[in-house]
């Protein structure tokens, strides 16, 4: 019996990992203009060729189109094939989700759902309190914000100058890695994305096109 | 998904494969005088520039490519910008390859049962047959240009395709244009150039992917 309380508690306390710490400065609401700043600054649309690596090493090619809007947090998006044909197409504006296009497996709503959550952690800067600014261990420049689901979003910047984005569940395990690389033009050419899931996937996304959307 | 991006792709190439046939054409003498001209043609090679228009973009996507394709049924569907990606039908196999890592990967996703069904349903247009496939129905129209229209019939493409519409010049009878409208808002139009006819084409670019 007491064996196994403690092989209960051993696995228990393994899937609870702690966020790494972050060496505060000086308080974050006078220094939160330092904190790194990938995201779009006005409202855009982008076009990305998207590589799609799943689990078994299955991998894929899309063409991504999104239009977001930092100052509403609307937004528009779309996948289609490198062929031309759209798979999916939807609308987010006031956190209500408009699905206008969606062939299977992109039709069902947690996909949509995830799929613009991906997005709106990519080009925007995270909504909620910014709890500490500072530095990690391993030195990166952290800034960290508790959102309103339990996540926490960590905005870092590499020793290399390059930003990166980590969004961890409550449990404080890493869910979404994001790394941003080669700004030219106002716009990071280069963004790869990892997602930690049942079934995990990454996505290597490179910029064909971007310009301002027309409000 | 695989099914339904390969019966796309395999549409398209169908659909082009039965519009590139320009001497078909010329006697404007109708879709039995096309059928028995298609046999004629062995090989076709172009160049083409799609432009997908969609509502979110402001301007038309641009992608450009080539497309080869040696009788009965080898083609090579190639696209060189923005995303490079191939698909290649040699032999009875179809294979598609990915942009990846810094070259080209066959794509692994699987669908190889529905290119299979889906090589059948378009034989009848590499045969130049608009007319004899039960999926589409074919109307023609003589304007300045020759417009071939082919709506599908039945639902199995409803959310995929409304309509396509195939632009033949009667100067040279060469194809001009294939537009595949997808909805009221979601259209790809192919520019053909560069076409040519019973050219040699080597059977390394069906087997090379590079």
């Amino acid at each position: 019996m007491k064996l196994a309380s403690l092989i209960i508690c051993i696995f228990v306390l393994s899937a609870c990992q702690t966020l790494p710490v972050i060496t505060q400065t000086t308080p974050p609401e006078k220094t939160a203009s330092a904190c790194p700043n990938p995201f779009l600054k006005q409202k855009t649309t982008l076009i990305h060729a998207i590589e799609v690596h799943m689990p078994g090493g299955i991998k894929n090619a899309v063409i991504g189109i999104t239009e977001a809007d930092p100052a509403t947090r609307a937004i528009s998006c779309a996948i289609m094939t490198v062929e031309g044909m759209v798979l999916f197409e939807a609308i987010e504006t006031d956190g209500s989700l408009d699905i206008r296009h969606a062939l299977p497996p992109f039709d069902s709503a947690h996909f949509a759902r995830n799929m613009i959550e991906d997005i709106k952690l990519i080009f925007f800067e995270p909504r909620g309190k910014i709890e500490k600014i500072g530095f990690l261990p391993s030195g990166e420049t952290a800034c960290r914000w508790r959102t309103g689901n339990s996540d926490t979003v960590d905005v870092l910047k590499t020793s290399g100058g390059l930003p990166e984005v980590k969004r961890y569940s409550g449990s404080g395990k890493v869910k979404r890695y994001i790394k941003f690389s080669g700004f030219t033009g106002g716009f990071y050419q280069s963004i790869e994305l990892r997602a930690q899931e049942l079934a995990s996937y990454t996505l290597f996304m490179n910029l064909v096109e971007a310009r301002p959307a027309e409000n | 998904m695989r099914r339904s991006q390969l019966s796309f792709l395999f549409i398209l190439c169908g659909i082009i494969l039965a519009a590139a046939f320009p001497n078909a054409y010329a006697a404007d003498a109708g879709f039995e005088e096309l059928r028995k001209n298609a046999a004629q043609i062995k090989t076709i090679q172009a160049d083409f520039i799609q432009k997908k228009s969609m509502k979110i973009l402001t301007k038309p996507l641009i992608s450009e490519g080539r497309f080869y394709y040696t009788a009965p049924d080898s083609f090579r569907w190639e696209y060189l910008k923005p995303l490079k990606s191939i698909v290649i039908n040699h032999k009875g196999q179809t294979k598609r390859y990915i942009y990846s890592g810094g070259k080209m990967v066959e794509d692994q996703s699987g669908g190889a049962q529905g290119m299979k069904v889906i090589l059948g349903e378009i034989t009848s247009w590499m045969s130049g047959k608009f007319d004899q496939n039960p999926s589409f129905k074919a109307t023609l129209k003589e304007d300045t240009y020759t417009q071939i229209t082919l709506t599908p019939v039945g639902q199995n493409m409803d959310g995929m395709l409304q309509k396509v519409i195939i632009t033949i010049s009667k100067k040279d009878a060469a194809v001009k244009s294939v537009n595949i409208i997808e909805s009221e808002t979601s259209s790809t139009v192919i520019d053909f150039k560069n076409t040519q006819t019973n050219k040699n084409i080597p059977e390394s670019i069906f087997q090379d992917i590079e």
